[in-house]
C-alpha cells in the first residue's frame, strides 16, 4: 500500500521544494487515499463510475479557481478577489447568452475578458501602489460583487441558450464538458508552472523577491501575469457555474475564494510564497470535494458536516507538516 | 603545565554524530581562566556543534565536559546561562521593540510589590552602571531598534556580563563592525580577562586572531588537531594546520594583459549616499573599491547594477551610454553584479542548484517560453564542475549548501548570463580560507578571460593582493585612485579615513 | 478672512436649519413625513421587488424614504436603525434580518416613540405592527400539495435554507406539521442548501448517488434551490418521476411551472407586503385604525393557474 501510495505520488508529482530535495512527502495523497477508502466501506454508492464523475464535475470550478490563486500563492501573493469575480464574470456572460442574440463566441470572449481585465487592475494595482495584496483584492472583492448587482440590476438572469447551457452541462463521449474543462486547464497550467521561464520566475518572486529582482527578472511583470491568469481562470469558472445552473448570478460565489485557497493550501502550496504545485492543489480540491459528496451520501447533518470538513482540512495540513519535518 | 584545577572548561573526547554523519569525533578543549582561547577551523570543522553543545543546545554522544571540575550535564540553554557559560551569537538574537535594559534583563525581571510587577528604576540603574563600566555610551532606556550592529553585539556582551559570565563565547564577533568598533570590543575583551572571565573567540580573521588571543585550538573535519599559543603559529602555519595542506600563494598572480576599457563611470551621485565618482575598468583590469564601513562603496555598486536610481550622473560600457534602471537592464548590458547580501539577494530559498545557476539567463534556454530540459542541466553541470562547486547533485537545495560553495553558486549565476564586467561586493566574506582561496582563482580566471571586475572588500589584503588599482571612498567621495604599485594598507587607510 | 467667516456662517447655519427642520417634522403635519426602511438584504430577488414596491407606494403617498440594504447583518441592521432614530424619522419599516438578534432595533425605536413596522419576517420583541406571511403556512401549502399528488404515501427530501434563519426554521416546521399527518410520507433526507441553487444542485447530484429512484418528492425553501434540484433531476433524467415543489415564485420558477419542469411554487405577494407596509405606517402616522398584524395570504402556482402570475 505505501509502496504504491509512494509511487503514485512521485508520478503525480511533488511541490516544488520537495522536489529540489529530492524527497517524496505525499501526506495529502495518503489522506486523500484513506477518506477514499473509508468512504468506499461505509457506502456502497461512493465508488461508482457516476459518482465519481459528479465529484469531478461539482469539483470543477473550485479546482479552475484553485489553480489560479496556486498561481498567485507561489508567488508570495493572495487573491481575495476570486468569488466576486466569478459572479461578474457569469452575470456578463449571461448577458449575451440568451437564445438567438449572440454568437456563442460573444458571452465567452467578454466573460473571460472580464476575468482578464479585473485581473490585470489587481496586479495593476499592487505592483504599483505597493498595497499588499490581501487589501487590494478585499477591494475588487467588493468592488465586483457591486458591479455584479449593477449590471444585473441584483436579479438572476436566466433563459440562456442550449448551446451556452453545455458549457456546465453538456457531455463529449460522456465525459461531462466541465471535467474536459478542468482536464485541459490542469495540464496547461501544470507545463507553465512547470517548463517555463515564466513558472519558474514565478517560483524565484516568491522565494524570494528582492533575490528574484537582482537576478534579473521582470518581477512586476511576473505578478501582473499571475493576477491575470487568476482572473482569467475565475472567468472560465463563471462560464462553467452560469452554464451548470443556467444562471448568471449577482450573489454566485461567495465564499469561493476561500474554498479554492484552502484547496491550494491543502495541497502543499506554502502561503509564504516559493513552493507549491498544480497536482496538489488538483488533490487538494478533490479532497475537498469528496468530503463533501461522502458527507452528503452519508447523509451527515450539515451541522456535523462544517466541523468534520474544518478537521479535516487541519489535519490533512497537520500530517503534511508532520511528514516535512520527518524528511 | 599548571594543575588541572585552573582550568574552568575541560572537554575531552567529545563526540556527536548527526544522521551518520560525524560532527564531532574526539575533540578536545581547555580553556582557563582570563583567558582567550581562538577556536579555529574551516567551515564545517565542527566549531559551532562544539559551541551548541556548550550553552546546551544540543547534548554529546560522549565525552566529558568539566565545568569547574563538575561534569557539565545539560541540555537546556536557561541551565548553562545560570552557571555563567554565556553565547554572543552571529545573528542577534534581541527584542528590537523593547529598550536596552529591557533586553538585558529579559527573563529575570526584578519585581517588587506585585508578583509580575517589573521594578523598573532598579533595571535601569543597574544597565546604566553596566553600561559605563564597560566604556559605552548609551543609554538603557534606547530601543534596540535603533541601535547599530555594533552596539547591539555590545549589549549582548552586556547581557552576558550581567549573567555573571564566567565564559563568553563569541562567534564571528567582528564580521559586521567597522574598524573603531573592533578596537573597542578588544578594549572590552581585554578588560573582561582582567576580570578573570575566559573568552572563546571564534572567527576566521587571522589579523584579529594575532591581536587578541592566547591560544588557538584548531579543528579539521569534526576532529581536534591541535592547541598552541598564539605567538607560536604565524599565517601560513595556521593555514596549514586548518586546511591539512599548504596554500602556497593565497593571491594568484595576475597574468593578462589589459584590453580596451569595458566600463566607465562619470560623475555618478545618489542623493545621500555618494556623490560624483568617475572610474573606468579595462578588459582584464580588477579595480579595487576600498573605503570604511559606510563609505558608500556597496551603495555604487547597486546604482551601476539598477538596484538603487541615480541621482545625477552617466555609465557607459564600451563607450556606450547605457540607461540601467534595473537589473533586469544591468545583465542586458553585461554589467554582473555578486552581492555581498548573499541570503537577502543572491539565493531564492527552495531552489535547487540547476534553478539557481540558470535563472539570470534563463531566456537563452528556452524557446517559446519553454525550457529546454536537458540543454539546462548540461549548463549547469558544466558550470558546477568548472567552479568546483561541492554539491550532492544538481537537485541539491541551495540554501543547503556551505557558504563558500552557495558563493560559488550565486557567482555562475552572475557568469551564466555572460557579463563584459563582474561587480564583486565582499566576496568572501563568511566563508572559510580554502573557498577563498577558489573564489581569489576565479577572479584570476575571469580577468584572463577579458572581463573587467570591480572588487568592493573590507580586508585590505585581498584588496591590495588582487587590484590592478584601487579606488578609496570616504564619506560618499573618492579621495584617490591608488595604483597597484602605490597601495599598501597605511595609505588607504589614510585616504579612507575621513579628515 | 471675512468671506471665509461668513461663509463658516452659512455652513452652520444650514446645518442647525436643516438639522430642527428635521427634528420639527415630528410635529408639523404639512411636511412631508419620512420613513427609513432597512431590507434584509438587495441581493435577494424577493426583497428586491418588496422594497421596489415600497418605493413605488411611497412616492405616490408623498412619502420621503430613506431606503438601506443590512446585507443580512443583524448587527448592521440595528446601527441602521439607531441611525435613524438619530435623523428624528417619522417612521421605521424593518426587514428584519434575524429573529433575535434583531430584536434590540425594534425595542430602541418603540423606547425613542417611533412607530417600527416589521416587513416580510418576524422579530421576538413585538413591534407595532407585523405585514408579512405567516411561513409556516407557505411550507404547509407547499407540503400538502406533494402530500396529496403522492397519495399520502413516499419518500421526500428536504432542502433547507441557511440554518437558524427564521424564514427556515419555519418553513421546516409548517413542512413537518404536514408530514405528521401523513405516516406514510417519509423524509428521507434532508441538508442545507444555503438559499444557493449551485449548492443545492450539488446537493441533489449526491443524494440522486445514494437514493436515486427511491426519491419521490423534493421540497426545498426557496426557489433558487428548487431550480438547482430541478436542474439536478433533469441531468440525470429523473424529472419525470420526481415530484419539486419550492416557494417564493420567482420569475424564473413561474417560468418552470408554466414549463412543466417545476411542479409547484408557493406565491409569496412581494407587492402586498410592500404596500401594506407602507400603508399601515401611515395609518399609524395619521392616527388612524390599523391592524397590528396584517398577514398577506400564499397561493400555491401550478400550471393550472401559473398564468396568472406571469407579468
Amino acid at each position: 500500500m505505501k509502496q504504491l501510495v509512494t509511487s503514485l505520488y512521485n508520478q503525480a508529482g511533488t511541490s516544488y521544494k520537495k522536489r529540489v530535495q529530492g524527497i517524496g512527502t505525499y501526506g495529502i495523497l495518503l489522506a486523500f487515499i484513506v477518506i477514499c477508502v473509508a468512504l468506499a466501506l461505509s457506502t456502497p454508492r461512493f465508488l461508482t463510475v457516476s459518482n465519481l464523475t459528479i465529484i469531478v464535475t461539482q469539483v470543477s470550478i473550485n479546482a479552475l479557481l484553485a489553480f489560479g490563486v496556486t498561481f498567485v500563492i507561489i508567488t508570495g501573493g493572495i487573491d481575495l478577489s476570486l468569488g466576486s469575480l466569478v459572479a461578474v464574470t457569469g452575470v456578463v456572460a449571461a448577458m449575451f447568452a440568451h437564445p438567438d442574440t449572440f454568437p456563442l463566441i460573444v458571452p465567452l470572449v467578454f466573460a473571460l475578458g472580464a476575468g482578464l481585465l479585473m485581473g490585470g487592475f489587481n496586479g495593476l494595482v499592487i505592483t504599483k501602489s505597493k498595497v499588499p495584496p490581501f487589501i487590494v483584492t478585499l477591494g475588487t472583492m467588493t468592488i465586483g460583487r457591486g458591479l455584479a448587482l449593477i449590471l444585473s440590476k441584483g436579479r438572476p438572469i436566466s433563459n440562456l441558450s442550449d448551446s451556452f447551457n453545455f458549457i456546465g452541462g453538456g457531455k463529449i463521449l460522456g465525459i461531462p464538458f466541465p471535467i474536459i474543462i478542468l482536464l485541459i486547464v490542469f495540464v496547461a497550467c501544470s507545463l507553465l508552472l512547470r517548463k517555463t521561464i515564466w513558472g519558474r520566475y514565478m517560483y524565484a518572486v516568491g522565494g524570494n523577491e528582492q533575490a528574484a529582482r537582482a537576478s534579473g527578472i521582470p518581477v512586476e511583470k511576473i505578478k501582473m501575469l499571475v493576477y491575470m491568469l487568476s482572473g482569467t481562470l475565475a472567468g472560465l469558472a463563471g462560464l462553467v457555474l452560469t452554464a451548470r445552473i443556467t444562471t448568471g448570478q449577482p450573489n454566485a460565489g461567495q465564499g469561493f475564494e476561500l474554498d479554492a485557497i484552502a484547496a491550494a493550501i491543502i495541497g502543499g502550496t506554502s502561503t509564504s510564497g516559493g513552493s507549491g504545485s498544480m497536482t496538489g492543489t488538483l488533490i487538494g480540491a478533490l479532497l475537498i470535494g469528496v468530503i463533501s459528496n461522502g458527507l452528503d451520501l452519508l447523509n451527515v447533518t450539515s451541522y456535523y458536516q462544517q466541523v468534520v470538513m474544518g478537521v479535516i482540512i487541519i489535519g490533512a495540513v497537520i500530517l503534511d507538516g508532520l511528514n516535512r519535518k520527518a524528511a | 603545565m599548571s594543575a588541572p584545577q585552573t582550568y574552568i572548561l575541560q572537554v575531552s573526547n567529545l563526540h556527536k554524530s548527526f544522521g551518520g554523519i560525524k560532527a564531532l569525533d574526539g575533540v578536545q578543549l581547555s580553556l582557563q581562566r582570563g583567558e582567550v582561547l581562538a577556536l579555529m577551523g574551516e567551515n564545517g570543522a565542527g566549531k559551532s556543534t562544539l559551541m551548541k553543545i556548550l550553552i546546551g543546545l544540543e547534548s554529546a554522544d560522549s565525552g566529558e565536559i568539566l565545568f569547574e571540575g563538575k561534569p557539565l550535564k545539560s541540555s537546556n540553554v536557561k541551565q548553562t546561562l545560570d552557571r555563567g557559560i554565556s553565547m554572543i551569537h552571529q545573528e542577534i538574537l534581541m527584542v528590537p521593540e523593547l529598550t536596552v535594559a529591557e533586553n538585558i534583563f529579559l527573563g529575570r525581571e526584578t519585581t517588587r510589590w506585585l508578583p509580575g510587577w517589573v521594578d523598573d528604576r532598579h533595571m535601569y540603574h543597574q544597565t546604566d552602571l553596566l553600561l559605563a563600566e564597560l566604556g559605552l555610551t548609551l543609554s538603557a532606556r534606547t530601543k534596540m531598534k535603533y541601535l547599530s550592529v555594533a552596539e547591539r553585539q555590545m549589549v549582548e556582551i552586556a547581557k552576558a556580563i550581567s549573567n555573571n559570565a564566567r565564559i563568553i563565547i563569541m562567534d564571528e564577533p567582528t564580521s559586521a563592525l567597522s574598524d573603531k568598533e573592533v578596537t573597542t570590543l578588544f578594549r572590552i575583551i581585554r578588560d573582561l580577562k582582567a576580570q578573570g572571565v575566559a573568552i572563546i573567540y571564534i572567527s576566521h580573521k587571522m589579523e584579529e586572531i594575532a591581536q587578541v588571543a592566547d591560544t588557538i585550538t584548531v579543528l579539521r573535519d569534526g576532529r581536534y588537531i591541535a592547541t598552541k599559543p598564539a605567538a607560536e603559529l604565524d599565517k601560513e602555519s595556521l593555514i596549514a594546520l586548518m586546511v591539512g595542506r599548504q596554500i602556497d600563494q593565497l593571491f594568484p598572480e595576475a597574468t593578462t594583459q589589459k584590453g580596451e576599457t569595458v566600463l566607465s563611470v562619470r560623475n555618478l551621485s545618489r542623493a545621500g549616499a555618494f556623490s560624483d565618482i568617475s572610474f573606468d575598468i579595462r578588459a582584464g583590469e580588477v579595480l579595487g573599491l576600498a573605503g570604511l564601513m559606510g563609505a558608500g562603496r556597496t551603495e555604487v555598486a547597486r546604482v551601476i547594477y539598477g538596484l538603487d536610481a541615480a541621482t545625477a550622473g552617466e555609465i557607459f560600457l564600451k563607450g556606450q551610454k547605457v540607461a540601467v534602471h534595473s537589473p533586469q537592464d544591468a545583465i542586458r548590458h553585461g554589467i554582473g553584479y555578486l552581492s555581498e547580501d548573499r541570503k537577502a539577494l543572491g539565493c531564492i530559498p527552495g531552489m535547487s542548484v540547476q534553478h539557481t545557476l540558470t535563472l539570470s539567463s534563463l531566456a537563452r534556454f528556452a524557446t517559446w517560453g519553454f525550457i529546454e530540459a536537458t540543454n539546462e542541466q548540461e549548463t549547469a553541470r558544466r558550470t558546477v564542475s568548472e567552479l568546483h562547486v561541492k554539491t550532492s547533485g544538481l537537485d541539491q537545495g541551495v540554501m543547503q549548501l556551505s557558504g563558500g560553495n552557495q558563493q560559488k553558486v550565486v557567482l555562475g549565476k552572475v557568469l551564466l548570463a555572460n557579463p563584459d564586467v563582474v561587480m564583486f561586493d565582499e566576496p568572501t566574506r563568511g566563508i572559510d580560507i580554502g573557498a577563498k582561496h577558489e573564489i581569489y582563482k576565479l577572479i584570476r580566471q575571469l580577468t584572463a578571460r577579458g572581463i573587467a571586475v570591480l572588487l568592493i572588500s573590507s580586508e585590505l589584503p585581498e584588496i591590495i593582493g588582487l587590484c590592478d588599482r584601487v579606488l578609496v571612498l570616504s564619506q560618499g567621495r573618492q579621495t584617490a585612485l591608488l595604483s597597484g604599485q602605490e597601495a599598501n594598507p597605511e595609505r588607504i587607510m589614510q585616504y579612507a579615513v575621513p579628515a | 478672512m471675512n468671506r471665509l467667516s461668513a461663509f463658516s456662517f452659512f455652513l452652520l447655519s444650514t446645518f442647525f436649519l436643516t438639522n430642527c427642520n428635521q427634528s420639527g417634522s415630528d410635529t408639523a403635519s404639512g411636511d412631508k413625513p419620512v420613513i427609513g426602511v432597512t431590507m434584509l438584504s438587495m441581493q435577494n430577488e424577493f426583497i428586491v421587488n418588496v422594497s421596489d414596491e415600497i418605493d413605488k407606494k411611497a412616492e405616490e403617498a408623498g412619502v420621503e424614504l430613506i431606503t438601506v440594504d443590512a446585507e443580512r447583518s443583524a448587527l448592521k441592521q440595528i446601527e441602521q436603525v439607531e441611525s435613524f432614530i438619530a435623523q428624528g424619522v417619522d417612521a421605521i419599516i424593518m426587514n428584519p434580518c434575524e429573529v433575535e438578534a434583531s430584536s434590540p432595533a425594534v425595542a430602541k425605536a418603540l423606547a425613542a416613540g417611533i412607530p417600527i413596522i416589521n416587513v416580510n419576517s418576524a422579530t421576538a420583541t413585538k413591534p407595532s405592527a407585523f405585514v408579512g406571511s405567516d411561513d409556516v403556512e407557505s411550507a404547509r401549502i407547499a407540503m400538502k400539495y406533494i402530500a396529496e399528488k403522492l397519495g399520502g404515501k413516499g419518500n421526500v427530501i428536504m432542502i433547507h435554507g441557511y440554518m437558524g434563519q427564521a424564514a427556515q426554521i419555519q418553513r421546516e416546521q409548517g413542512a413537518r406539521e404536514i408530514l405528521k399527518n401523513y405516516p406514510d410520507l417519509k423524509l428521507l433526507a434532508s441538508q442545507t442548501g444555503e438559499w444557493d441553487r449551485a449548492k443545492a444542485m450539488s446537493l441533489m447530484e449526491n443524494w440522486i448517488q445514494s437514493y436515486g429512484s427511491q426519491i419521490n418528492a423534493v421540497f426545498a425553501h426557496n426557489d433558487e434551490m428548487g431550480m438547482g434540484a430541478m436542474k439536478a433531476l433533469t441531468d440525470a433524467g429523473l424529472k419525470d418521476k420526481i415530484l419539486v415543489v419550492s416557494i417564493d415564485a420567482i420569475p424564473d420558477a413561474l417560468q418552470a411551472v408554466q414549463k412543466g419542469t417545476l411542479d409547484a411554487t408557493v406565491y409569496q405577494n412581494a407587492k402586498q407586503q410592500g404596500s401594506q407596509a407602507i400603508e399601515t405606517a401611515l395609518k399609524i402616522l395619521n392616527k388612524q385604525p390599523y391592524e397590528q398584524e396584517v398577514l398577506i395570504p400564499f397561493q400555491l402556482v401550478t400550471k393550472q393557474n401559473v398564468a396568472e402570475f406571469v407579468k
